[in-house]
């Protein structure tokens, strides 16, 4: 849309011409204006109906002592509460799982450490191998066959001894004493019920 | 702004205070002195009453829990209307823009209290704003109906001046170019009955 200058002012100022916020000077000279220009005289006509069809009163028909009763009994109600976030059992579930894979894998790891330092060696020896060597002050022990286990027992404490294989096929037993193991070894021939005492590094 | 404008702003003032105190009293004598106003802005965005009275209603729930946070650098008139605004469009967005269903009640009503020179220009009006987009409808509402500058516009709609004034204008051209053949066909509709 082009319009003359003088039009393009006049356009312009109509909107507050109309309001009443217009500047005195603007008002006049729009008015001086349209006594002269019968186009911009139509649209100020048409202006001024669009704004008096504009304050009409709304035709909705609204009570607002209805509507302030609502707001205000609204205003009572207690503060809506933050949406209740969904149930989310996925999450959960997957770090408790993930929790329970890492306890078992640091309880697995602790267990393996253990086992490692305190059975280095394989439990088993295939007949290729070399047999494991004697502990130093070993002794093969031969107790009669109609010793007591009590008395077997009270002999083994009162020597300071451990058993650390036997009963073999022949009911020897090897024992580690663990004070002097020539006195030990003296002992134990002297005691009752050993049918024989050998340490195991000799030959017999 | 002119005396009248600083005095009910003053007024406007005195209540939101009142409202950030705890005044309910206050709060339903803005509600009442805005309610027109308001009912009228937002029928250019729809024509469903409960839509409307819901929106004018989030508007005052917002106005009351936002009291005592107006800072004042606009019109307490701005400040609402721009709320209005904003809750006008979620509206919108949630109903959609449906028009109402014819209700001979409220026709009835209308018709009992309309001068048949107000229906015709009511007429005139709305078929000229159906033309219109909803952003032009309601800076025509703003500035001409309820008489605000467009720099009140422009806080309203949370725009630019700039994008006020292309808004403004455009609607006044389409206005301009369909609004003679408009009131030409209602003429001849008058006429034609008996």
């Amino acid at each position: 849309m082009t319009l003359p200058n003088r039009c393009a002012r006049a356009w312009e100022a109509m909107p507050w011409v109309l309001q009443g916020t217009a500047a005195p000077q603007d008002n006049e000279w729009l008015t001086q204006h349209l006594a002269q220009c019968e186009a911009c005289r139509t649209e100020f006509e048409q202006q001024s109906r669009l704004r008096l069809a504009l304050s009409l009163p709304a035709d909705v028909g609204l009570d607002p002592n209805a509507g302030l009763d609502r707001l205000m009994a609204r205003l009572d109600e207690p503060e809506p509460a933050e949406a209740p976030q969904p149930v989310r059992t996925s999450p959960w579930l997957s770090r408790a799982l993930a929790a329970a894979v890492l306890v078992q894998a640091i309880g697995i790891g602790i267990l393996g450490a253990r086992l490692w330092s305190e059975n280095p060696a394989p439990a088993y020896r295939t007949l290729s191998q070399e047999a494991a060597p004697a502990v130093q002050g070993a002794i093969h022990v031969v107790p009669d066959a109609g010793m007591k286990l009590a008395d077997w027992d009270a002999l083994l404490r009162r020597l300071g001894l451990q058993v650390v294989n036997g009963p073999n096929d022949v009911g020897a037993y090897t024992v580690v004493a663990t004070s002097d193991a020539q006195d030990t070894l003296k002992r134990l021939r002297a005691a009752q019920g050993i049918r024989l005492a050998e340490p195991v590094d000799a030959h017999p | 702004m002119n005396d009248a404008d600083t005095h009910d702003d003053d007024t406007d003032r005195m209540l939101l205070q009142r409202m950030a105190a705890g005044d309910r009293g206050a709060l339903a004598v803005l509600y009442r002195s805005y309610h027109g106003r308001l009912c009228r802005f937002l029928s250019r965005l729809t024509r469903r009453p409960d839509v409307i009275e819901e929106v004018i209603n989030d508007c005052f729930w917002i106005a009351w829990q936002k009291a005592s946070g107006f800072r004042g650098d606009s019109r307490v008139s701005t400040w609402i209307m721009g709320i209005a605004y904003r809750c006008g469009l979620k509206a919108l967005r949630q109903h959609g823009d449906e028009p109402i269903e014819d209700d001979p009640v409220r026709d009835e009503r209308n018709s009992a209290h309309d001068p048949g020179e107000d229906r015709e220009l009511r007429d005139w009006l709305a078929k000229g704003l159906e033309r219109l987009s909803v952003d032009q409808r309601v800076v025509v509402e703003l500035v001409y109906g309820v008489g605000h500058s467009l720099d009140d516009v422009a806080v309203i709609m949370q725009c630019p001046v700039g994008t006020v004034k292309a808004r403004l204008f455009y609607a006044r051209v389409k206005l301009r170019n369909v609004l003679p053949a408009l009131a030409g066909e209602s003429i001849t509709h008058r006429e034609n009955v008996p």
